[in-house]
């Protein structure tokens, strides 16, 4: 019986070492003015037609949807982002994970995307909403120094999330890969605990 | 699917889960005798490995859990052996999580230990091969079923948000259900053709 159930544990370790597991992971990153992603189990493909929400720091809903065939969500927050926006997968059966976006990383969008006139009406609007936003609003110069800065700082935004883009995945996705020596360490420390155990049982008999 | 991960479970569920893991895992440590540890062991280690291989059904992935297997072998030796593959889980790969292991624990244990304990007996004394086959599928079909009602209990106790869809589960847990039904009867029925002692949880 040992032998056999060896046998096949052998094999489940064969078959789990390339990559292959059971987490739920969301990708989240800002694309021109949305911010869009995607879910996936790690080794075990995309989260279909699964819900997802979007809330800012203080738990309000900004959107909520499904996921498309990919696995893929996409909103546009619409006004200035002045907080951290959660993006929440719930696949409705026990697999829940969320990303977080910084405020940091929206950049051109929290900056006010249009030319000058209307990014000095949007920031008013942030001023309401709070004080935070609208310093962060108004002090970049290439909000208000006019319109080709702006334009500018806008492609350069662009360029760099393009290109950065495949490094975030990859790093989401080494952040949580299973490990051929991490499954071979679990599985002798199982055996060491089976050694303890039959230790301790033989001493106190 | 079993795992849940931390921060999503309230404080009262998490608790009880803990509290029950505990008493499971007492009661299983002094029943385990020297021939019930290398098999909880090996049993273990074919969760913590197996468990770890999932495959893409519906819109979400399931793996296989083994419990009623490990309910049938191992009687209430199945919650140590549960408790140390989890929280090998947790700590080397993030599935599930530190907080919820208790409750990840009976999630997945608890099910396979009662069935086991309840059709285990005639599982064992039985002298038909049909009989003890069509058993060990069930208690592996009940087993799965069993470890999704109570995952969506205990969702559905912390928050409503997290309720879980009731087609999205069984869209989920019936295609596992079957697939480890098959395993429970194949590996049952091999263990009684050829070293029955090893289905005994306790020699008697």
């Amino acid at each position: 019986m040992i032998r056999a159930i060896l046998l096949a544990l052998a094999l489940a370790v064969g078959l789990a070492s390339p990559a292959a597991a059971h987490k739920l992971k969301v990708f989240a990153a800002v694309e021109g003015d949305a911010i869009a992603g995607y879910a996936f189990f790690i080794g075990g493909g995309r989260a279909m037609g699964t819900s997802w929400t979007a809330k800012d720091a203080d738990g309000k809903v900004l959107a909520t949807g499904k996921t498309d065939d990919e696995g893929r969500f996409k909103l546009v927050p619409g006004e200035p982002v002045s907080s951290d926006i959660t993006v929440t997968v719930n696949t409705h059966e026990g697999h829940i994970a969320s990303a977080t976006i910084v405020a940091d990383r929206f950049g051109s969008l929290a900056k006010g995307v249009e030319p000058a006139a209307p990014a000095a009406a949007t920031a008013a609007v942030a001023q309401v909403q709070s004080p935070g936003a609208a310093t962060q609003a108004t002090t970049p110069p290439a909000a208000v120094a006019g319109l080709s800065d702006s334009q500018v700082a806008v492609l350069v935004e662009a360029a760099v999330q393009r290109q950065v883009e495949p490094l975030l995945e990859r790093i989401e996705e080494m952040d949580d890969r299973l490990r051929f020596t991490d499954i071979l360490s679990g599985i002798f420390l199982i055996i060491g605990l089976v050694g303890i155990g039959l230790w301790v049982r033989a001493r106190r008999n | 699917m079993a795992h849940i991960p931390d921060g999503i479970l309230s404080a009262p569920v998490l608790i009880g889960g803990a509290i029950i893991a505990a008493g499971g895992v007492g009661l299983g440590l002094k029943r385990l005798d020297d021939r019930a540890i290398p098999r909880a062991g090996i049993l273990a280690a074919a969760f913590f490995a197996g468990s770890l291989i999932a495959v893409p059904v519906g819109p979400s992935s399931v793996h296989l859990l083994l419990s009623g297997l490990m309910g049938i072998l191992l009687g209430f030796g199945t919650f140590p052996a549960m408790a140390v593959a989890l929280l090998l889980q947790a700590l080397l790969f993030g599935f599930g999580g530190l907080t919820t292991l208790g409750v990840n624990i009976v999630n997945i244990a608890l099910p396979g230990v009662v069935l086991g304990l309840v059709l285990g007996p005639t599982i064992r004394s039985t002298a038909s091969a049909g009989l003890r086959l069509g058993l060990a599928a069930t208690v592996g079909a009940l087993s799965v079923l069993g470890t999704g009602g109570l995952v969506a209990l205990s969702l559905a106790l912390s928050s409503p948000d997290y309720a879980p869809v009731a087609s999205v589960l069984l869209a989920t847990y019936v295609p596992l259900a079957i697939g480890e039904a098959f395993i429970t009867a194949v590996a049952v029925s091999f263990l009684a053709r050829v070293s029955p002692d090893a289905l005994r949880p306790v020699l008697t």
